[in-house]
């Protein structure tokens, strides 16, 4: 298992590579260079060169190509332009929304997800499994942003509530950043948990089919027992993995709904990095996300161990 | 032994028809048929059925849907009914010109790496890394270094879609070049790309077009989201997104900015999703029943 784990990080390295290198390329494919937007559109090519010197950019490719290697490996993501400080130091100061609006959400897509699948397996073809993955269609083909700009229509213009937008950072109390995270984190949960809601409920379908559910209903098991104890506890496999897949999707999710709900997370940082052509943030925050994306799918495929014993990795 | 180099028997109408039969057996799969065909015809009538997208009255901001204008003004007074239709071409021009970019870069890509293996390593880490951005975040640094035109949103969204073509196409090659019916065309001398494009090509082709019409639904999504955001097409394009993103700015007062266009956008993926789910089942034999259990 350790040198499994350890195989799999090491893994991971050629793939951050290639992932820094997209990143580095993709900055560099952009018409006009970020030198000329620092000096302004008055500068003179005297002063254009002299930062375009100072910033290294006057270096052959490939030499910018290992500085940034380099600077990516001692953790220095650059500075930024326009907010003239470090990009780690904005993307630090701006996780916070993105990271609690990306759990709640799952949790509210887990929560709802989960528990429609196995309905909807248990009443196999009836009423209710139609009703619930007509719903399910229905919710994986919603945006999150549509969802979104719907709920605040309805629960804080119509009702009143919510916050219409807006965030209420940790520091001022909990409760306050619960209520203006409810509506963001259900526009992307509900989405999600419509995923899970179809993976779960085939996952369950198939387990129902096996021989050990046949058995536990032979020896006089009640169907409680059989589809709560035995059958679910075998879905979770696949289950976990839309989970963990979802938790990936939900931190790029919340980048969209970030913007519907004007939470200064990263989302709203690499939006206006990308209006302002702040190229550094541009690439700060993409690493940033692509690297917990891929930590996030490694531990995914880890999880399975834990959930079936039957996999075990050499 | 010589059957297996001959060209397969032609009967295609009998095949079609038993084609289309099951597909059309499931009356999901028919909804979304009809969806699908009504937003395209909508799209394609749209200078019959709309006026003009771009012409604005003042006069007449914001005014509630009526006579007049079906789905009401937006804040420079431009019709929404008529966006709402140019969006439709718009979203199915964006939607079309994907699947289009991301199945010729991925069915070339997978087929290479699947079938001539030193290929295999180089091209599937770049696929590999690709993938490992999320696809909103990779298609957002994408616009960020084109710049926003329709044409880059649709290479952006390809771009984040052919390595996930790639994969499944790579994927279904590696089973396939190991059959004895490949290994009888090799025996007969028949040249490599002959054998990957009459032999290897048609039989990976099903879980292909299975992604198609998904992948189109991603794409009308990502073209959304992406000049939702303020980054895709540029603002004056009549697109969902667009009218969405002034939308979210008089919620209060028009509410309809947001209404009638989120309705086209849901009603076309829902249309795509049933298609796709129908297709799935017809195509997929591994898979058919799984996600919906009919027969």
């Amino acid at each position: 298992m350790k040198t499994y784990i350890a195989r799999r990080l090491l893994a991971l390295i050629p793939v951050a590579l290639v992932v820094a290198t997209v990143a580095f390329v993709l900055i560099h494919l952009a018409p006009g260079d970020p030198a000329s937007i620092i000096a302004g559109p008055d500068a003179n090519p005297d002063d254009v060169a002299r930062i375009q010197r100072q910033l290294g950019l006057d270096a052959p490719f490939h030499v910018q190509l290992f500085r940034w290697y380099g600077r990516l490996a001692q953790g220095d993501l650059g500075q930024s332009i326009f907010l003239r400080r470090p990009v780690l130091e904005a993307i630090l100061d701006r996780a916070e929304p993105t990271i609690l609006l990306t759990l709640y959400a799952t949790l509210i897509a887990v929560a709802l997800g989960v528990p429609a699948g196995v309905v909807a397996a248990r009443h196999h073809d009836g009423a209710t499994d139609q009703v619930l993955m007509a719903g399910a269609l229905l919710g994986i083909s919603i945006p999150n942003f549509l969802l979104g700009l719907l709920l605040i229509l309805f629960f804080s213009v119509r009702l009143g509530w919510f916050p219409v937008a807006g965030y209420s950072p940790l520091e001022y109390g909990w409760f306050g950043t619960l209520r203006s995270l409810t509506l963001p984190a259900f526009a992307l949960g509900v989405v999600q948990s419509a995923l899970i809601a179809r993976i779960a409920r085939s996952a369950m379908l198939d387990v129902l089919r096996e021989q050990f559910i046949v058995a536990g209903r032979a020896k006089g098991l009640g169907e409680r027992a059989v589809v709560y104890k035995h059958a679910l506890k075998n879905a979770m496999i696949p289950t976990v993995t839309v989970i963990g897949i979802s938790l990936a999707i939900l931190i790029s999710g919340s980048v969209i709904v970030e913007q519907v709900f004007n939470i200064p997370g990263l989302g709203r940082l690499i939006i206006s990095a990308v209006l302002r052509r702040d190229y550094p943030v541009i690439q700060g925050v993409v690493i940033c996300i692509a690297g917990i994306y891929m930590l996030v799918n490694l531990a995914v495929d880890l999880s399975y161990v834990v959930f079936d014993p039957r996999v075990r990795y050499q | 032994m010589s059957v297996l180099a001959l060209p397969r028997p032609a009967e295609p109408v009998r095949r079609r028809a038993l084609w289309l039969s099951r597909l059309v057996r499931r009356r999901a799969t028919v909804v979304g048929l009809v969806v699908l065909a009504a937003t395209t015809v909508v799209g394609i009538l749209a200078p019959v059925i709309a006026g003009d997208p771009l012409r604005m009255d003042v006069a007449a901001r914001l005014t509630a849907p009526g006579a007049a204008h079906w789905f009401g003004t937006d804040d420079v007074g431009r019709d929404v009914w008529s966006r709402v239709v140019y969006g439709a071409r718009l979203s199915l021009l964006v939607g079309a010109a994907v699947v289009l970019l991301a199945f010729a870069v991925g069915l070339v890509c997978g087929l290479a790496a699947g079938y001539w293996r030193h290929l295999d390593n180089p091209v599937m880490r770049v696929m590999d890394g690709l993938m490992a951005f999320p696809a909103i975040i990779l298609a957002i640094a994408l616009m960020a270094s084109l710049g926003p035109s329709v044409v880059n949103v649709i290479v952006a969204i390809g771009v984040v879609y052919a390595p996930r073509v790639a994969r499944i196409v790579r994927g279904s090659v590696l089973v396939i070049r190991e059959t004895t019916y490949v290994e009888a065309a090799r025996a007969l001398g028949v040249s490599d790309l002959v054998i990957v494009a009459r032999h290897v090509l048609p039989n990976c082709l099903s879980p292909v077009i299975v992604q198609g019409s998904f992948v189109f639904a991603a794409a009308v999504l990502t073209e959304a989201a992406l000049s939702f955001l303020g980054v895709g097409v540029p603002p004056y394009v009549p697109s969902w997104g667009n009218i969405l993103a002034e939308g979210r700015l008089y919620l209060q007062q028009a509410p309809w900015l947001v209404l009638y266009p989120g309705a086209a956008i849901m009603l076309t993926i829902f249309g795509l999703n049933l298609l796709g789910d129908g297709l799935r089942d017809l195509l997929d034999p591994r898979l058919r029943g799984l996600v919906r259990e009919r027969s």
